[in-house]
């Protein structure tokens, strides 16, 4: 999947997704993660991951652990971009333009 | 699956497990070892087996929504979309004279004028003309009364003969002290050789006080829905006072009385207090507009 940034296309689970990122944006966090604060299935939430990342807003990484020692497979950890920050800011200050206009 | 609690989430497991290997094949070459990883370790962290079992199936989805992202970037369609799309084939896609969907809306409008027709042609066939019985007429007997004892005749009355016994009850009831002075009694029963009735002083004039409200031309609330609200579905009733003068238009800023909760909601209300300046309804004393203050109600209520 190339960094190149594309044009994403919002819907409302998209939003859930940047939203949840938003609460905390330095935080990395698991597709368990993500479902567990938003509720988006699995179905929905993984293609959203990868093409956020692929829109280059997102960078995910494995995280740091060895699964032998911890008893569980490593996860995949998603994290969002300066560029990512944002792309989501100004998507959610296009609705308080709406608001103020 | 190393992390089994129990037998179901055993069973589940191993099902889900051999489920995403599966879906995790079926991706884009590049990512299927990455997302069997990723998927097994968030698959770890469910204990149910029917919650895992979901999160399999839902995996086998994205697989086909991620590969078809993968292989039309281009598009960039949303993930609900795309599923649809690869499940049910790409409407631009083609072949022949019509396309795929075109051919299905074809399809499915065929199959509902067969219906209609089927349900038609059935009922008018079992519709039945009402048939009418020829009349029959034959002589009813009336019922006889079964034979009563007549009345008892009546008797002259003859009040010698009541029986005016008192009750045996025992009523103890005290007199009432006088509590009433000379003067209070003088007003409440006026004796008659005074003086001719004075005329009653008249009724103080009340003006008929009719508070203002939006008037025409005011502005539609919807437009001034805060479009986050609406996003985060925030709902709510907010009161708004507003000082009018006597042709409709704003003497102060609008002040929010009591708020919806929601702060876009309350700055919305008084956006929509300010926007209304000139279109208010003024109150009325005896029908002639004054100034005045009032309070504006505005609810915002998501339609569905």
């Amino acid at each position: 999947m190339g960094k190149r940034e594309q044009k994403v296309r919002m819907s409302l689970q998209t939003l859930r997704v940047l939203e949840t990122f938003l609460e905390n944006p330095t935080e990395q966090l698991s597709g368990a993660d993500v479902h567990q604060r938003c509720g988006i299935a699995s179905g929905t939430l993984y293609p959203i991951l990868l093409r956020l990342e692929a829109a280059g807003w997102f960078v995910s990484q494995w995280e740091t652990i060895d699964p032998s020692s911890a008893g569980r497979p490593r996860r995949r950890l998603y994290r969002l971009t300066s560029t990512g920050l944002k792309r989501v800011t100004e998507v959610f200050a296009s609705f308080n333009r709406g608001v103020l206009a | 699956m190393s992390q089994r609690k129990d037998g179901a989430a055993d069973v589940g497991g191993g099902f889900s497990g051999w489920l995403l290997h599966h879906a995790a094949r079926s991706a884009p070459e590049s990512l299927a070892e990455r997302l069997a990883e990723e998927w097994l370790a968030d698959l770890s962290t469910r204990q149910s087996g029917w919650s895992r079992l979901r999160f399999a199936i839902g995996c086998c989805w994205a697989t086909r929504v991620i590969a078809y992202q993968h292989y039309a970037p281009t598009l960039a369609p949303s993930s609900a979309v795309a599923g649809t799309r690869l499940l049910a084939g790409d409407g631009r896609r083609g072949s022949g004279f019509l396309s795929r969907r075109t051919t299905t809306f074809l399809l499915v409008v065929g199959l509902h004028v067969v219906f209609f027709y089927v349900l038609i042609a059935k009922l008018s066939q079992t519709m039945v003309p009402a048939k009418t019985l020829p009349l029959q007429n034959r002589a009813v007997t009336e019922p006889k009364l079964r034979d009563l004892p007549p009345p008892p005749k009546p008797q002259p009355f003859d009040p010698r003969r009541l029986d005016l016994t008192p009750p045996d009850t025992h009523l103890a009831i005290e007199p009432e002290p006088k509590t009433l002075s000379g003067p209070e009694i003088d007003r409440a029963v006026p004796p008659r050789d005074q003086s001719p009735p004075t005329t009653p002083p008249p009724a103080e004039h009340t003006a008929q006080q009719i508070q203002g409200g939006p008037g025409a031309g005011f502005p539609n609330p919807d437009d001034f829905y805060p479009s986050f609200a609406r996003y985060r579905e925030e709902q709510g009733v907010a009161i708004v006072n507003v000082c009018v003068d006597e042709r409709g238009r704003l003497t102060s800023d609008p002040t929010t009385v009591q708020g919806t909760g929601f702060p876009q909601l309350d700055e919305g209300a008084l956006k929509l207090a300010r926007a209304g300046s000139g279109h208010y309804r003024a109150s009325t004393e005896d029908g002639k507009p004054v100034k005045s203050c009032y309070p504006l109600r505005i609810r915002f209520k998501l339609k569905n």
